[in-house]
Formats: structure tokens, sequence, C-alpha cells
């Protein structure tokens, strides 16, 4: 995500920072029809994949009633909740590893400009380039099969979003409250404990936002290939078997997941973080 | 006099900055080389190769016909990829913008559906339903750049204002005019942001594409060397990667994006 940097004169696009009214608001007119076609297209996008799995084997196209019958099977079954459990462990893990190692880089930019190339312009491209891919075999050949791997390339993955989108909050601190803080002492720990990151919060709020979306999309990859529990691990299971009803349903429960958490639980925390700091 | 001289210190600080900055960017180049030389002399090679052997595997790969043939295979699908979700994201971002009734539908169902689509969900489909072939390839990575394209776009979309657009039609009624000429302008730092970003997602990520849905490529060519133990071309192969990444970025990106600088 270095682009929003590099281009000064671009905003950051809303869904990173989420600035102003919600940008999913309809535009006022004729959203009474909306609503209707919005629900009439969901309702035709399931009748032509119910349709299509009618005609279609089960192993290329299940339907969309029988995967839903089986992820609520899923959903009661303590093996699978168990590999949802490892999955969600992983990507805490690995999101607060990039977000701790982020901040840090991004401090250590602020504080000390001589090392402004070095972290932007060396350190960041070159994460911001490498292949998840390349991280997902060489992490596999190192550390071998496990969580540690999983939670290494994920959180390497994240660490170049975190790294930029920390150092954007940065550089939108408001330059007058921390000079103020800056005149009342000297300790640098003080000031970044007290004044800014308290400020950061926001910032941060959002970073994490962005990190959960890349890292759902990423981990199972991690996972199939490099872990030995989790989602993506249960996934390679079922695609050994080719079991393709059982991909479908785990697949559907993670949309589902990462939909709801995101619309009622992240949403509306940062709408209210925004409000209490007037950023709205 | 006086003022040559503050002047002059007033440059010669940002100039020493700079300079601290180079030889601290360069001091972490030349670390990260001593630290792999470290590494490779305490671990077994095929843990972590030595400098030496990975630029061999790179100077190897390089000059091999067929390594050329994997990476224009790469390339070609990422560029095609790219377009493809260009144009269908931008395509639904202007219906959603335009066609109010279409607005919840695609930003309510469509975009968040496919936001928090799995990639390795569609790396599968795309393998179970095309099989292997540079289509299943294609189809992959323009569901997962799709997203990105799309929320760049609609946002770039919603910017412009209806103020703008009165103004620009009261101006003319040539609806084509009107696009063209305030539009576009307008659009272009979001189509460039569009297309910074999936062309990073399209490196970084959709190479997973290649493990399943292909037998050409250089994903395909990282699964095959970490199958065969070659952790030395593993190496060489994401390096050559993150060459080819930082070209495109200075030879397409960058002078695409001056284009819209220098008409600003």
């Amino acid at each position: 995500m270095r682009s929003f940097n590099r281009v000064t004169a671009l905003p950051p696009p809303a869904d990173l920072m989420a600035i102003g009214p919600n940008p999913d608001a309809a535009p006022g007119r004729s959203v009474r029809s909306g609503i209707w076609l919005t629900h009439i297209l969901s309702l035709l996008f399931l009748l032509i994949w119910g349709a299509a799995a009618s005609v279609l084997p089960d192993y290329l196209l299940p339907g969309p009633i029988s995967v839903l019958r089986l992820a609520a099977s899923l959903l009661t079954s303590p093996l699978f909740l168990w590999d949802a459990f490892c999955s969600v462990w992983h990507i805490a893990a690995s999101i607060a590893l990039a977000l701790v190692v982020g901040m840090a880089l991004a401090l250590t930019v602020h504080f000390v400009p001589a090392t402004r190339i070095a972290i932007n312009g060396r350190l960041n491209p070159f994460l911001s380039s490498f292949s998840t891919i390349g991280w997902i075999f060489l992490s596999v050949i190192w550390f071998g099969l496990n969580d540690f791997s999983v939670i290494f390339v994920v959180a390497v993955t994240l660490l170049p979003f975190a790294l930029s989108n920390l150092r954007t909050g940065l550089e939108q601190l408001d330059k007058e409250t921390v000079e103020m803080a800056r005149s009342f002492g000297h300790r640098k720990t003080r000031l970044v404990g007290l004044v800014i990151m308290p400020l950061m919060v926001p910032y941060i709020f959002a970073t994490l936002r962005i990190c959960l979306g890349v890292a759902w999309k990423v981990m199972l990859t991690a996972e199939l290939f490099g872990g030995t529990s989790g989602l993506g691990h249960l996934i390679s299971r079922a695609r050994a078997e080719f079991d393709t009803p059982a991909i479908f349903s785990v697949i559907l429960i993670i949309v589902v997941f990462v939909y709801a958490s995101d619309k009622f639980v992240l949403e509306p925390m940062q709408m209210r973080l925004r409000r209490n700091y007037a950023l709205a | 006099m006086r003022s040559l001289d503050a002047d002059a210190s007033a440059s010669l600080a940002p100039r020493r900055l700079r300079l601290a900055q180079h030889i601290y960017a360069e001091g972490l180049v030349l670390v990260a080389l001593v630290g792999w030389w470290a590494m490779a002399r305490t671990l077994p090679p095929y843990l972590f190769p030595d400098i030496a052997e990975v630029f061999r595997a790179m100077v190897q790969l390089v000059g091999d016909p067929a390594f050329a043939i994997h990476t224009a295979a790469s390339m070609s699908r990422i560029v095609v990829s790219i377009g493809v979700a260009m144009l269908i994201g931008g395509a639904l971002a202007v219906l959603g913008r335009y066609v109010p009734a279409l607005h919840d539908f695609i930003h309510q169902r469509l975009k968040p559906v496919l936001n928090s689509f799995p990639s390795l969900g569609w790396a599968l489909f795309g393998s179970i339903w095309f099989g292997v072939s540079s289509f299943a390839v294609i189809f992959i990575q323009v569901a997962i750049l799709l997203p990105f394209t799309l929320i760049n776009i609609s946002e770039g979309l919603r910017e412009i204002g209806a103020e703008e657009q009165e103004m620009a039609r009261s101006f003319t009624r040539a609806r084509r005019r009107v696009f063209a000429l305030v539009v576009l302008p307008m659009l272009y730092p979001y189509l460039i942001a569009a297309l910074r970003i999936s062309y990073g997602v399209a490196w970084k990520i959709s190479l997973v594409s290649e493990l399943f849905g292909a037998r050409t490529g250089l994903g395909y060519l990282l699964m095959d060397a970490q199958t065969k133990g070659r952790i030395d071309i593993v190496f060489a192969i994401c390096l050559l990667i993150v060459v080819f990444y930082v070209a495109g970025d200075k030879l397409i990106i960058e002078p695409l994006s001056r284009l819209y600088r220098a008409r600003g």
C-alpha cells in the first residue's frame, strides 16, 4: 500500500481510512426501488446458482440448499469448531505481531528522520513486493508445518500494509498538539505513551480493520501449505477427498463471518471512535 | 553576503539529513546481506543457501529460455487480469453511481461478498471449474482483484460531486464531452490508485492461482522448486519477482501516475 504515500495528491480510498459520511449509504432518491431490486437480484442469483447446481454434478457445483445444510452441520461439529478456533488464533497472533512491528518501524521513521529512506525506500518496497507464496514455501522449509509458520507468513504479508497505514496516521497527527506536548517535556517515551498513542487510536483501528480483511484472504493459503490446523487445513483435507460441498460450506461460513464481524462489530466501533475523536 | 551564508547553511542541513538517510538505507542493505551470509554459514544449505549459490541460480534462471516462457506467462496473465478487473470493476462502479436502483445491490451485496471471499476459495473454484488452463488463472486473478478495483473506482466516482457535473452540463449537453473532459480527469487519480493496488495484489497474492490452475508461470515454478527441495531456486525466484515488480512499478505505473500530475 505504499502507493498512497508516494502519490501525495491522492487521498486514501474511503475503505482505508473511512473518511466522511458512511460511504455505503445509498444516494437519496429511489431508495425504495433500490431495496426491492437488491433483494430481487440476490434472489435471482440464488435461483441461478440452484438451477446450475441441479444440472451440474456435486463435485463441480453443489446447490445452495445442500451447502447451507452442510454449513449448519459443520457449525455444530467440534472438529470444525476447533479448526475455526485455530484460524482465529492464527489471525489474532499475526495481526498483533504486524501491528507491533509496524508501529515500531513507523515510530522509528517519525523520530529518527535519518532512517526514512532505509525503512520507506528499502524495507517497505521489499516487503510489499515479496510474494506471499514465496514466504509460505520459505517458512515451511525453515519452520516446518506448524502454527508458527502460518503466523509468520500472515504477519509478514500484513507488515507493509500496517507500516504504510500507521505512517500515514503519524503524518496526519495534529502537529500543534504534538508540538505543545513536546514543549512540556523532553522524554520521548512519555510523549509517545501519553500523547501520540492516544491520538493514534483511530488510525490503529483503521489499520486493524484493513489487516483483518487481508489476513482472512491470505491465511487459508498459508494454512493449506504450512499448517496442521485451521480452516485452510480443513479445506486441504476436503480437497484431497474431492469434497467440493465441504469447501463451499467452509467458504460460505468464512464469508458470512468476515462480513458480519466487519459490519456489526468493527464498523460501529470505528464510527464511535471517530465520533469520540471528532473526526467524523 | 550574510543572507547567502544563511542560505548555504539552511541548504546544508537537508543535505546532511539526505546523506544520513542514504547511509542508513545502504547500511540496512549491507546489514541484510551480512546477516544472510552469517545465516548461510551457520545453517545447512538446504535451509539457507548462501549468496553466491542464489546468485548463480538467478543467473541460470535468467539465461534459461524456459524461465523466460514462465515469466512471460505470469506477466501476460497479470496484465490481462488487471485489465479485465479494471473494466468489470469500473463498469460496476459506474452502474452503482449512475443507476441508483442498483447502488445497494452492488455496494451492499456484491462488494462485501467479493471483499470477504478468501483468495484460496477462488483458486480452488477456478481450478475445479476450469481445470488447468490460463483461463482458470485469469478467472481466479480477476476475482481476487475485483473488490480492489471496484472500491477504488467507486470512491473516485463518489468524489465527483453533483455540482461539478451540473456546471459541466451547463456548458455543454454532450454527455460524452462531459465524461471525457470532466469525469475522466477527476477520476484519473483513482484509476491509478486502483491500478497500483491491483498490480501489488496481483504479484503478491494472486500468484496463488498458478499453484492450482497452471502448469506454467512463476507460481508453478516456485511450487516445483519447493517440492524438489531446491531452496536456492525458491530464493532466486522470489528475488526475481521483487525485481520484476519494481521494474513494472518504475517503468509503467510511475510514468502513468506522472501523466496525471503533469496534466493537473
